[in-house]
């Protein structure tokens, strides 16, 4: 299903579906955009958040479950998800979801991340600019989406082009069927030119080619003393899915999962204190062959988006040129 | 149901195996289905309030009780020591692949350093009730003290099935009047054809005893290693024991010696 939104047409159609169901979507504050709960606050529709909306699917902290001990056994209970929709995701994020599925989707299938993610409702935000780290056209993860997802939207001036592609989706708009008009070829036609011009002036390095040609030469030592180990890179990044399970309370209490990060330094260390992984450039190594070796291996995609967060949130700075070994040299 | 919530089981039976181990046998209390499991495959056993930890399965599938031999080592295990006979735990599992037994089924080495040993037992109990399937056994474990040896009361019943047992040391004590060295010196004493192998413990024994057996013709690829990595989830999404392309918990923990030669 194919209509056009006018902008003023957005505001009412949110309120509508907030009525139903809970709507996360990208807020402007005074510093930047973040992925919050809606409720008529102002929307920053320019510009992607820095924290990836794929943290409403594998939060930082989340119940996998409760146990209650009574007289030695014990019972457990998962929580209830209540319905959510996030708006306004962009291309290079609804990639990474559909990387997450498929992750999270390989046998033995983790119910716990489908639970949340059968409770999400997805409604993307064509890119027809682009922010200054962008470059997920050389990774096939935008300008445009083409990964499954409710709804459409295309920011064509003074409108929305919307595209329902699934039963949630034609609902999502039906919400507020008075405020939509049909489409017209000439939306079409705007659309395209506009994601064309988009996909066309963007950066257009970081393919998965030519990142596995800068890896092979990079010198990981090198690079390692540069890495501050913070593990931000991972954290803002919208693959990485990083995990540690966690007890709290006795003797009844909550089973935890919390966001890991394998650049922290223990995150590979054995029971005995050996640790595989020991020094930040064999764990900067690995983060990066991880996102354009292995995740390709194991699901045919790129497991790198071209969103840039990890550049933006670097304090080192430590980024994709710094791999190349001439432009390092060049920098001086 | 979520893969995350595991079983209840009881804890029957506590024995020491040394001061910092014990063997641990387990009751399972779900009603219905059957617990199976193969040699060389693990669970994650959890003390509630204290969290889960991977342990390999030390008893063999082919005898009646599930026993975890578990090492002091963190605040997992230490709280799992800390329990008593009746005492309830939560188990997730079966998990990993398990030695290929198909592909064993002839001359078998098996090499163990240290706590690496316990993943063997369950493979040396199964051989030793499935004896007529696999040829010659040899067998060679090392500790770092007589104290630290495990399972010293079963060595008896496996040379009576009829598998070769040698026991070394590191350090010898007054009381050890065994051999005292490393476990490759245990190899270079078997008579051998090439057949196939099964180690797990220290890196730097893997590659020893690996070596031997390739001097001595083994193919790289019968050669199985059982490899120790840090896991959380046993389900393969945790990234904890990712070796590049495969994930320990689930790919593993048994590889074949050519396809992880690099990262031991």
């Amino acid at each position: 299903m194919k209509a056009f939104l006018a902008k003023e047409g957005l505001i009412p159609l949110l309120e509508a579906l907030s009525q139903q169901m809970e709507i996360i979507a990208p807020l402007a504050t005074e510093s930047c955009a973040v992925f919050s709960s809606w409720r008529g606050q102002i929307m920053d529709l320019q510009n992607n958040p820095l924290a990836p909306p794929t943290e409403f699917l594998l939060p930082h902290r989340e119940i996998l479950f409760r146990y209650v001990q009574e007289s030695g056994r014990y019972t457990f209970k998962e929580e209830e998800i209540p319905p959510r929709l996030l708006f306004a995701i962009r291309p290079c994020d609804l990639h990474a979801i559909a990387l997450l599925d498929k992750i999270f989707g390989s046998q033995p299938i983790d119910q716990a991340y489908f639970r949340r993610r059968r409770a999400t409702a997805l409604v993307v935000l064509n890119c027809t600019t682009w922010g200054r780290e962008c470059f997920c056209a050389s990774l096939g993860a935008g300008p445009e989406a083409r990964d499954p997802c409710d709804l459409q939207l295309t920011d064509i001036g003074d409108g929305y082009l919307c595209q329902a592609e699934t039963p949630a989706g034609i609902l999502i708009l039906k919400a507020a069927s008075d405020l939509l008009q049909p489409a017209k070829l000439e939306h079409d036609q705007e659309k395209a030119r506009l994601l064309q011009m988009a996909r066309e002036t963007m950066p257009r390095d970081g393919s998965c080619q030519q990142m596995r040609q800068a890896m092979k030469r990079a010198d990981w030592e090198d690079l390692g003393r540069e890495c501050l180990g913070c593990g931000g890179c991972s954290l803002v990044c919208p693959v990485c899915h990083c995990f540690n399970i966690i007890d709290s309370g006795i003797p009844d209490g909550e089973r935890l999962r919390c966001r890991d990060s394998c650049l922290l330094s223990g995150f590979s260390r054995l029971a005995g204190g050996a640790n595989p992984r020991r020094t930040s450039g064999q764990r900067l190594k690995h983060w990066y062959q991880d996102k354009f070796e292995d995740i390709p291996k194991i699901t045919g995609l790129p497991g790198c988006v071209g969103c840039g967060r990890c550049h933006l949130v670097c304090p080192a700075p430590i980024n994709r040129a710094d791999l190349k070994v001439e432009s390092r040299e060049a920098k001086g | 149901m979520s893969e995350y919530i595991p079983m209840q089981a009881e804890i029957l039976d506590i024995d020491i195996e040394s001061p910092n181990t014990y063997l641990i046998t387990l009751k399972l209390l779900e009603e219905g289905e059957e617990f199976r499991y193969l040699p060389g495959q693990f669970v994650m056993i959890s003390v509630f309030g204290l969290g889960e930890c991977p342990i390999s399965i030390a008893s063999s599938p082919t005898r009646r009780s599930l026993q975890l031999c578990i090492r002091r080592a963190g605040k997992v295990t230490n709280a799992i020591m800390d329990c008593l006979v009746g005492d309830i735990v939560g188990i997730r599992g079966p998990y990993g692949n398990g030695f290929p037994l198909d592909r064993m089924m002839r001359d078998v080495v098996i090499a163990g350093g240290g706590s690496g040993f316990a993943t063997l037992r369950s493979l040396i109990n199964y051989i030793s009730d499935r004896r007529e399937m696999f040829g010659k056994v040899s067998i060679a474990y090392g500790a770092r003290t007589s104290q630290d040896l495990y399972f010293m009361q079963e060595y008896r019943s496996w040379q009576r099935a009829g598998m070769e047992v040698a026991v070394t040391v590191d350090i010898g004590d007054e009381l050890w009047k065994g051999n005292v060295g490393l476990v490759t010196s245990l190899i270079d004493r078997f008579e051998l054809n090439p057949g196939s192998a099964a180690i797990c413990g220290p890196p730097v024994m893997i590659n020893a005893v690996a070596g031997k057996l390739m001097e001595r013709g083994f193919h790289l690829s019968d050669i199985y290693v059982s490899m120790e990595r840090h896991m959380k989830c046993g389900v393969g999404k945790c990234e904890h024991c990712a070796i590049g392309p495969y994930h320990t918990c689930q790919d593993g923990p048994v590889f074949s010696y050519d396809r992880v030669r690099e990262v031991i």
